[in-house]
């Protein structure tokens, strides 16, 4: 599958193409079902997933569900032109458009469009565009043999990145998934690298078309997608979000906001990793691939957005928990088998209620001093404790 | 926080030391009994849960293993804030990450909970050619600082139920009558300036 042949990144993704086309409709055998035994697969993207005979049928519904969709994308490209979502010389025909798209981009972007949609919706393409086309290669060649905390942490994490994983875990994922991570630690030093940004970069190569372009898409990711400093010295955007999601968890979802704050239950337990990761690890890839579809048109708060409809789903559940260790398995059994897509951006951009952008950004803004003055303090209080040490 | 049933507790713990000293493959170890060698890396932490009998109890842990490097330290107040228990691991080959562990201690006693129950380990006890961090040096800074300590192997297995059992054994169980089975309880000042402002 992946990774077959060794000539670089394109022959990878062709083959991805192919073998996306090619998709065997899975089978599970009488046994399996009988047994209601899980099985291995090997999911879209060349993850392999455990799941029940439920969860093969569903994945196959996606499959199928996919393939309409494609249908879909492929005659607009045929009424309206290639790249017509990027069409906006008539104000009124981009406005249409944006509203089509809108809702378009939420159903979904057939996989085999994704490199080209994102990267020109994302403003990666843009980005891109301001640099001399050696940028990367010149950036990626001048780094290489340098030794620095981000290429060490780097190379600590290569082999724990989606261990197992038919390309990405092997000599040639990793090494071009440390180019694009050695890379961007060069770019912006004050990100550097952050643990987390590994599985990005690591899907964001599965999906581009290459290797460079990935790269992009994490820059644009970083610096124009998610808000400021969730990488950064503290993590102090990633507290920001934190409080900021805390808040509408309240006010959409109080009941639940009630029990779990009764319990002495901290949902940035759960939601620190959504954050960071962007879902990567605790989603089925095709389920996180149509969450970044939205994000990288729609902006950050996609990812309220999806961890209000993880609790919101499982709301009963939740009211009925007593344990932290009940409130994670609910939540953890909920994601790791969300196959289908729909269920969860259902809820996610259709029960939830209004959430006005505005209306976040200045939550942000509310947020960031008490983040700030608590970071500081524990930074001060540890500082004095080290201080004592010495008298 | 400990909270006790008839004889059921559940306490949570949480692990905490530097980059790669062990922590995740201790609690692997623990809960299912395998060592391995490249798992996937933690965001933020893992919650996973055990269940061990002593004497007349069971104590059901709640555990935390926290990740991450240096920047992620800002989260760890979420993840000791109401711990009944703490491991704090280094490993004896690196003696910077038993210095490490000295902060994490200090740290956890000007902001944790008084009563909770804290652990040394010394973990890779099973790579004593490359030793480091001699095991007098760590159980005397830990009875000084009223920890206990050991020395352990997450990849032969040698020591890791103990850490658990033995702060089973030592938690206290609040509403219970006090010390039914000559419990030992931990040793450590009571009063101290900053012990009574817990974690913002
Ligand atoms: N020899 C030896 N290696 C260990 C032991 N425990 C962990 N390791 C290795 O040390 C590395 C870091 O372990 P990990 O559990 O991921 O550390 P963490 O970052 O503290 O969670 C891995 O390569 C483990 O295989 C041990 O007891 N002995
Ligand atoms: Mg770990």
């Amino acid at each position: 599958m992946y990774g077959g042949g060794s000539s670089g990144t394109q022959s990878k993704r062709d083959m991805a193409i192919e073998y996306q086309a090619q998709i065997p409709i899975l089978r599970p055998s009488i046994h399996a079902r009988r047994a209601n035994m899980t099985v291995k697969f090997q999911d879209l993207y060349g993850f392999t997933v455990e799941g029940n005979v439920d969860d093969v049928n569903v994945l196959n519904d996606v499959r199928e569900k996919v393939r309409e969709q494609g249908k879909v994308w492929w005659e607009l490209e045929c009424s309206k032109g290639p790249n017509w979502y990027l069409e906006d010389s008539h104000v009124f025909s981009s406005f249409m458009n944006g509203i089509t798209l809108k809702r378009l981009i939420r159903k979904g972007i057939p996989p085999n469009l994704r490199p080209t949609v994102w990267f020109s919706l994302s403003g990666a393409a843009k980005k891109k565009s301001t640099v001399p086309d050696s940028y990367y290669r010149d950036l990626t060649s001048a780094v290489e043999d340098k030794i620095t905390p981000a290429t060490k942490q780097i190379d600590h994490d290569l082999p724990r990145t989606f261990p197992g994983h038919s390309w990405l875990d092997t000599p040639e994922g990793h090494a071009a998934l440390r180019r694009v991570l050695v890379g961007y630690s060069f770019r912006d030093s004050d990100v550097g690298y952050c643990q987390g940004l590994n599985y990005v970069a690591a899907l964001l190569l599965l999906v581009m078309k290459t290797e460079e372009d990935a790269f992009w898409m994490l820059a644009v990711l970083l610096e124009n997608v998610l808000v400021n400093d969730c990488y950064t010295s503290n993590l102090s955007g990633c507290h920001v979000e934190q409080r900021v999601f805390k808040d509408l968890l309240t006010k959409k979802c109080p009941r639940i906001a009630a029990h779990l704050e009764a319990m002495d239950f901290d949902v940035s337990l759960v939601c620190t990793e959504w954050f960071l990761c962007l879902y990567s690890k605790s989603l089925p890839s095709e389920t996180t691939m149509r969450i970044w579809d939205v994000l990288f048109y729609e902006g950050a708060k996609v990812l309220f957005n999806v961890a209000l409809a993880v609790f919101k789903m499982n709301e009963e559940e939740l009211l009925r928990a007593h344990h932290v260790g009940d409130v994670i398995n609910v939540i953890q059994r909920t994601t790791h088998h969300l196959f289908d897509p729909d269920e969860l951006l259902t809820v996610a951009f259709e029960k939830l209620g209004f959430m006005i952008t505005t209306n976040i950004s200045k939550q942000r803004k509310k947020q960031e001093p008490a983040v700030m003055a608590e970071l500081d303090q524990r930074v001060r209080r540890l500082n004095s404790l080290n201080g004592d040490d010495k008298q | 926080m400990a909270s006790s049933g008839n004889k059921n507790i559940n306490a949570k713990l949480v692990l905490l030391g530097d980059v790669a000293t062990g922590k995740s493959s201790l609690v692997l170890r623990f809960v299912k009994g395998q060592f391995v060698e490249f798992q996937e890396s933690t965001i933020g932490a893992a919650f996973f849960s055990q269940t061990v009998a002593v004497n007349d109890a069971t104590v059901k842990f709640e555990i935390w293993d926290t990740a991450g490097q240096e920047r992620y330290h800002s989260l760890a107040p979420m993840y000791y804030r109401g711990a009944a228990a703490a491991i704090i691991v280094y490993d004896i080959t690196n003696q910077a990450s038993f210095d490490r562990a000295k902060k994490w201690v200090q740290e956890l006693q000007a902001q944790g909970n008084p009563n909770m129950v804290m652990a040394l380990a010394g973990n890779k006890s099973d790579l004593l050619d490359a030793r480091k961090v001699a095991a007098e040096e760590a159980q005397t800074y830990a009875q000084e600082n009223g920890l206990f300590f050991m020395e352990t192997s997450a990849k032969t297995a040698t020591n890791v139920n103990d850490v658990f059992y033995e702060i089973a054994k030592r938690l206290p169980r609040l509403q219970q009558a006090p010390n039914p089975s000559g419990m030992v309880l931990v040793d450590r000042p009571a009063d101290r300036a900053t012990g009574a402002s817990c974690c913002s």
